[in-house]
């Protein structure tokens, strides 16, 4: 009885994955279509959201227009257009294998258990899960949250953590930012746990953002990188390609510092050992 | 493209004891918010047809508030919004003790309610006018005859698209995992993050929900089977004009 369910629902699923065409590499679809779409976010400041003007931008959309786009075009002899749909943690891997999108450009962590779904671009952002917490709180980092209630993002790596790291935490799980940030600020919770660098750019948002404080070491460790469709190096090659090009060239480094320096969104400067790591990952032409 | 489908990831770690505490507060949620969304329902329902004008308009202004507003905002509304209004020590003690499941239930309850009493003053109207007035003549007060004669028809009467309300109050609870409630939804979500198996996730939510709303079904339909008044419904109808 189970199997034969679990057959019916995999061939429905099956049905509705497989397109009228065969397989068919990324590259000849974008070739085709003469686009490439891309999952990202609507609210995850700075890396992809909706801007005060309306705009759909952000540091993860930048690096695809102008690292990834240039090395698409080169490599296809044409104009490729970029067309944008929205993605959330629940759908990105789901959009990807019904061709959907092309590519996943914004704040997904590469981890071994997404990597036998989905490939990986190298990584083009590094960063840890921290406490955002009201000022002078009791909350200072991991070890100080036994019995406290911490808010996280569902579907992160920071809640399945906390969950087997302490697990004496009562976690309240939120499908976005801003209703963990609203049970935070009416106190509902006493933490709300996410990724350092978003946790900065909720801070930076925040209506007063001396009130808020982002405390401890980097309890987890979360490089970003752009997820494609498993199997298909041509089209990873061409996104490697055009990081590489970028992080060599310097267009990273002036992208980075239009979203995360001292003028930018979300001042997040970037460290020294990050700054070795991203140049490390360029492998000789 | 085509997709390998791994089922075991259902059963091996701990994706299996998610799904039972999911499918658990599912039914807790749910069995909470339809004993309120009922006795809101039924009260609503039967003030919306009394021959008294004020617990008519009453009545009426619940139904149209609480049922024309999106069940996600009521969902916000006591989760964030009412807490901040209750005595400090009240607020901390609501925190401590899965404050969002209580929300969950109240949005439940009284978006349903609302949507109960429509279906219970449907039924309360199908009734001939005749058995009120029969029933006032034998000197029952207003209160006693729709206690004791209209209510019990009506409810009758109403199975099936009381049905209908149950099994979506049931799938609504869904909803309620945007204030964090670890519901049926949430915990295939749970798995997806865990395992990045997002299609074998959404399959055994979707089976599990068909099966408690098939049970619904079932249910309902045997308590018509038992509670029927032989005839009523074709022709308590005839018998009317």
């Amino acid at each position: 009885m189970k199997r034969s369910i679990g057959f019916v629902v995999g061939a429905f699923f099956v049905l509705a994955l497989t397109g009228p065409s065969r397989a068919q590499s990324t590259l000849e679809k974008i070739d085709k279509s003469g686009a490439l779409t891309i999952g990202t976010r609507t609210g995850s400041p700075p890396f992809a959201f909706i801007n005060r003007n309306n705009e759909w931008v952000g540091f993860a959309i930048d690096l695809v227009e102008q690292a990834i786009l240039p090395a698409l075009n080169k490599k296809l002899n044409k104009q490729i257009k970029l067309e944008k749909k929205e993605s959330a943690p629940a759908t990105r891997i789901p959009l990807l294998t019904s061709n959907a999108v092309d590519l996943i450009a914004e704040t997904m962590t590469d981890t071994q258990s997404r990597r036998e779904q989905v490939d990986f671009s190298l990584t083009f952002f590094v960063t840890g899960a921290q406490f955002l917490v009201r000022k002078g709180s009791p909350v200072k980092n991991i070890e100080s949250i036994a019995g406290k209630r911490i808010a996280a993002q569902q579907g992160s790596t920071n809640a399945k953590i906390i969950r087997e790291k302490v697990p004496s935490a009562r976690l309240v799980e939120f499908p976005d930012q801003p209703a963990g940030f609203q049970a935070l600020s009416q106190r509902q919770v006493d933490a709300y746990t996410n990724d350092g660098i978003q946790l900065a750019g909720l801070k930076a948002k925040a209506p007063k953002p001396e009130e808020w404080a982002i405390v401890g070491e980097f309890f987890s460790y979360e490089p970003y990188g752009m997820a494609m469709r498993k199997n298909d190096s041509d089209f990873r090659q061409v996104v490697n390609v055009g990081l590489m090009d970028a992080i060599s060239s310097g267009r990273y480094a002036e992208i980075y510092e239009k979203w995360f320096g001292a003028k930018g969104e979300v001042p997040y400067p970037l460290t020294p050992e990050n700054k070795r790591f991203l140049q490390l990952q360029v492998v000789p032409k | 493209m085509s997709y390998d489908f791994d089922w075991s990831v259902l059963w091996t770690g701990q994706s299996g004891s998610w799904l039972i505490q999911g499918v658990l507060t599912t039914l807790h949620i749910f069995a909470l918010g339809l004993l309120i969304a009922l006795a809101l329902g039924i009260v609503a329902g039967a003030l919306r047809t009394v021959p008294i004008a004020p617990l008519r308009w009453l009545a009426s202004g619940y139904v149209e508030f609480f049922r024309n507003v999106p069940l996600l905002v009521w969902m916000f509304f006591w989760y964030f919004g009412v807490p901040p209004f209750l005595p400090r020590a009240i607020q901390d003690w609501l925190f401590d003790h899965g404050v969002e499941f209580w929300a969950g239930v109240c949005a439940l309850g009284v978006y349903h309610g609302a949507r109960f009493a429509e279906v219970i003053r449907a039924g309360i109207q199908s009734i001939p006018k005749t058995q009120l007035e029969a029933s006032l003549s034998t000197g029952l007060t207003v209160a006693q005859a729709y206690r004791l004669i209209i209510v019990p028809i009506a409810l009758r009467l109403i199975i099936p698209p009381a049905t209908n309300e149950t099994v979506n109050l049931l799938k609504n609870s869904s909803v309620a995992l945007t204030i964090g409630v670890a519901e049926l939804t949430f915990q295939t979500r749970q798995i997806e993050t865990y395992t990045a198996r997002a299609f074998e996730a959404l399959a055994a939510g979707t089976i599990l929900y068909l099966i408690l709303c098939l049970t619904i079904a079932s249910i309902m339909a045997y308590i018509e089977r038992r509670v029927a008044i032989p005839g009523m419904i074709a022709q308590g109808q005839t018998g009317a004009s």
